[in-house]
């Protein structure tokens, strides 16, 4: 008895390292850490998209390209809009862009290769969309659409593809009709069709001058590749 | 023995029950499961984006990273502590000791919180499910519940 009540009163001296404020200041705590993990998470460095300064078009076979047709370097890529791969690889190649793309060395030309999600066949068919109102419409809606990738959750939903399309004063009733219609899907289906023909498998894809090239490469590797094929070129 | 030493051997041996051996068990199981993870995402790190299922296509998605840390990597961070606390519990001075249950579930519920977000992600926004994350929110889930009654014990009720 003696023993128990002494036992008791070990406990309740013990009982004081925490309590239930404790506990909601931890619990508080937590929501915190978490909403500032999903804002990182969802967040992206926006870049800012401004008009391009380079050429633009569209190939005979119908692809956007950017950098002069008759460059020495023609690149050719297949893309996912989801793969975060092909995103930083649009970046390095933009960044790269004074150097080989306005300088007219190096030629751009993008294909789509939309096979991760249902959400990458959306946005490929909204970045053939934007291309019926131009390639460098295109451009401008492909940089922002990788400028936007991981801001917030759907970020290629229909809806955020068509305020994307307003943002860069695209005609929207034209893209909105294009987009709702699925009229770009079966054109996606043959670039992916036409890739694996190619022996592609995963993006991002490219051929340099006909050579492919699977992954996406740093600056410097970048820049050693085109440097090396510029210097073999008479 | 003294009085002291008494006690403080039956705290420590009322503490290291069944739950803390599973929360330990659990970390475990957690370490191993986001270490691969870990493990999978920087290994595909620079390379494709490849036709895959599952993981693979999570892995690849622009939310497997926080401010650059791979998710997994978090993940695996958080099962290496709760597992050090799990040895800490019951071989640490009071007050300190008490306050090892507070960090368990702390640390838990941020784990089941940002699992419940990942997993709102594979199901409605990457629309693809790794059964190794989704391993990973059951295990978290497991341990935070498990945190609870040690937590409670320790809740000075005067």
């Amino acid at each position: 008895m003696a023993s128990n009540k002494k036992k008791r009163q070990s406990t309740r001296q013990r009982r004081k390292g925490i309590s239930t404020t404790h506990i909601l200041i931890v619990a508080g705590v937590a929501v915190l850490v978490v909403g500032l993990l999903v804002i990182l998470n969802t967040t992206r460095p926006q870049t800012t998209v401004t008009d391009l300064i380079y050429e633009t078009g569209v190939t005979p076979e119908g692809e956007p390209y950017k950098g002069s047709p008759d460059a020495p370097l023609q690149l050719v890529e297949y893309s996912d809009f989801l793969c975060g791969h092909c995103g930083n690889f649009a970046d390095t190649i933009e960044t790269l862009s004074p150097d080989y793309i306005e300088s007219g060395e190096l030629q751009v030309i993008f294909r789509n290769y939309a096979f991760l999600a249902p959400e990458s066949l959306v946005a490929a068919q909204a970045a053939e969309c934007a291309l019926d109102q131009g390639a460098d419409k295109f451009w401008i809606y492909h940089d922002l659409l990788f400028a936007n990738r991981g801001t917030g959750l759907g970020t290629y939903s229909k809806s955020r593809l068509k305020s994307y399309a307003q943002d860069i004063g695209l005609d929207t009733k034209a893209f909105n009709e294009c987009l709702d219609s699925g009229a770009k899907l079966e054109e996606i289906q043959v670039d992916k069709a036409e890739g694996e023909s190619q022996g592609v498998e995963a993006t991002p894809t490219w051929f340099i001058n006909g050579q492919m090239t699977r992954g996406g490469l740093s600056e410097s590797e970048l820049r050693r590749i085109f440097d090396d094929l510029l210097s073999q070129v008479p | 023995m003294s009085e002291s030493t008494r006690d403080t051997t039956s705290h420590i041996t009322r503490h290291v029950d069944w739950r803390l051996w599973l929360i330990r068990l659990l970390s475990l199981a957690g370490i191993g499961a986001s270490a691969y993870l870990t493990w999978a995402h920087l290994a595909h790190q620079s390379v494709t984006c490849g036709q895959s299922q599952g993981c693979d296509i999570v892995q690849q998605s622009v939310y497997s990273e926080v401010a650059g840390i791979p998710v997994a990597l978090l993940g695996l961070m958080a099962y290496v502590a709760l597992f050090a606390l799990t040895l800490l519990r019951g071989r640490v001075p009071e007050p300190q000791d008490d306050y090892v249950p507070l960090a368990i579930f702390g640390i838990s519920l941020i784990g089941m919180l940002y699992s419940a977000y990942l997993t709102y992600l594979e199901l409605f926004v990457i629309y693809a499910i790794c059964r190794w994350r989704v391993s990973s929110a059951i295990i978290i889930t497991a341990i935070f519940l498990l945190s609870l009654p040690d937590l409670i014990t320790e809740i000075d009720l005067s």
